[in-house]
């Protein structure tokens, strides 16, 4: 419980960095660090097979493509956060925390142990059949982003 | 194996919900379109940290675990168009800064 708080008080922390750095390349590391501790949450729930996935593809590849643009486009940008923001904010806290404390706890969906295994994951069908569809739209993506790269003006 | 009890769900929801916030206030304070990306990054991360607790039910674990895959093709997809948004205006504007885009939509 204590471990859990605490990484989820440094990920906030980061991610706090995140929003006061005026450096896109140090925001992009605090974000790769934020990133990481959410996986880092995965691993002590023993989810591994979540955290291999976001750490090596969604930290591990993504992360560091953004954190490579931000190195290559490195400018100060302004900040332009108005403190009329401050009021929907606050409103949209309020109403959740008044959905969260009156919301009726009927026991239908009891939050348990995890026991997660990724064997039972792969004999379905759908879920195959959704993974190849996202790989096929990915690639599809990555040929226009290819040939837009390459020669293509657009 | 820890549990999720009340207070690790409660525990989860709030981060996700202050990193998810983070994010938006990110996202408004933008003015260039790495940093948009880097707030949308963040914006996916509070959705992993929210799918921690269907890992916890049984009958929802399977389902978790697709939304977690779809939520990593989804960023995939978002980051290369956002990479063909800062080529584009790399070479038509001299500029990754969003207040140079003028007018919405497409012209065909």
């Amino acid at each position: 419980m204590i471990l859990l708080a605490a990484l989820a008080g440094v990920a906030v922390l980061f991610a706090l960095g995140v929003l006061v750095s005026s450096d896109n390349f140090y925001s992009a590391l605090f974000m790769s660090v934020t990133l990481v501790l959410v996986a880092t949450i995965y691993a002590f729930f023993s989810l591994q097979p979540v955290f291999v996935l976001i750490l090596f593809i969604f930290v591990g590849a993504i992360g560091i493509v953004t954190v490579a643009l931000a190195a290559t486009y490195r400018t100060a940008p302004e900040q332009q956060v108005s403190w009329f923001w401050a009021i929907p904010v606050a409103l949209t806290a309020l109403i959740l925390a008044e959905a969260i404390s009156f919301y009726p706890l009927d026991g239908s969906i009891v939050p348990s142990t995890i026991n997660f295994q990724l064997v039972n994951f792969i004999p379905h069908l759908e879920y195959l059949l959704l993974v190849v569809f996202l790989i096929a739209l990915v690639l599809l993506l990555l040929l226009s982003v290819l040939r837009m790269g390459v020669g293509g003006r657009s | 194996m820890p549990a999720i009890d009340g207070t690790s769900l409660s525990i989860l929801l709030a981060t996700s919900f202050t990193i998810l916030l983070i994010g938006y206030l990110t996202a408004i304070s933008s003015k260039d379109v790495i940093r948009l990306l880097i707030s949308l990054e963040m914006m996916f991360g509070a959705v992993f940290l929210a799918l921690v607790p269907l890992f916890s039910v049984a009958h929802l674990v399977n389902t978790a675990f697709a939304i977690a895959i779809v939520t990593i093709f989804a960023s995939s997809g978002e980051l290369l168009i956002l990479i063909s948004a800062i080529s584009i205006l790399d070479r038509q504007k001299r500029s990754v800064k969003t207040d140079v885009v003028t007018i919405g939509g497409d012209k065909l």
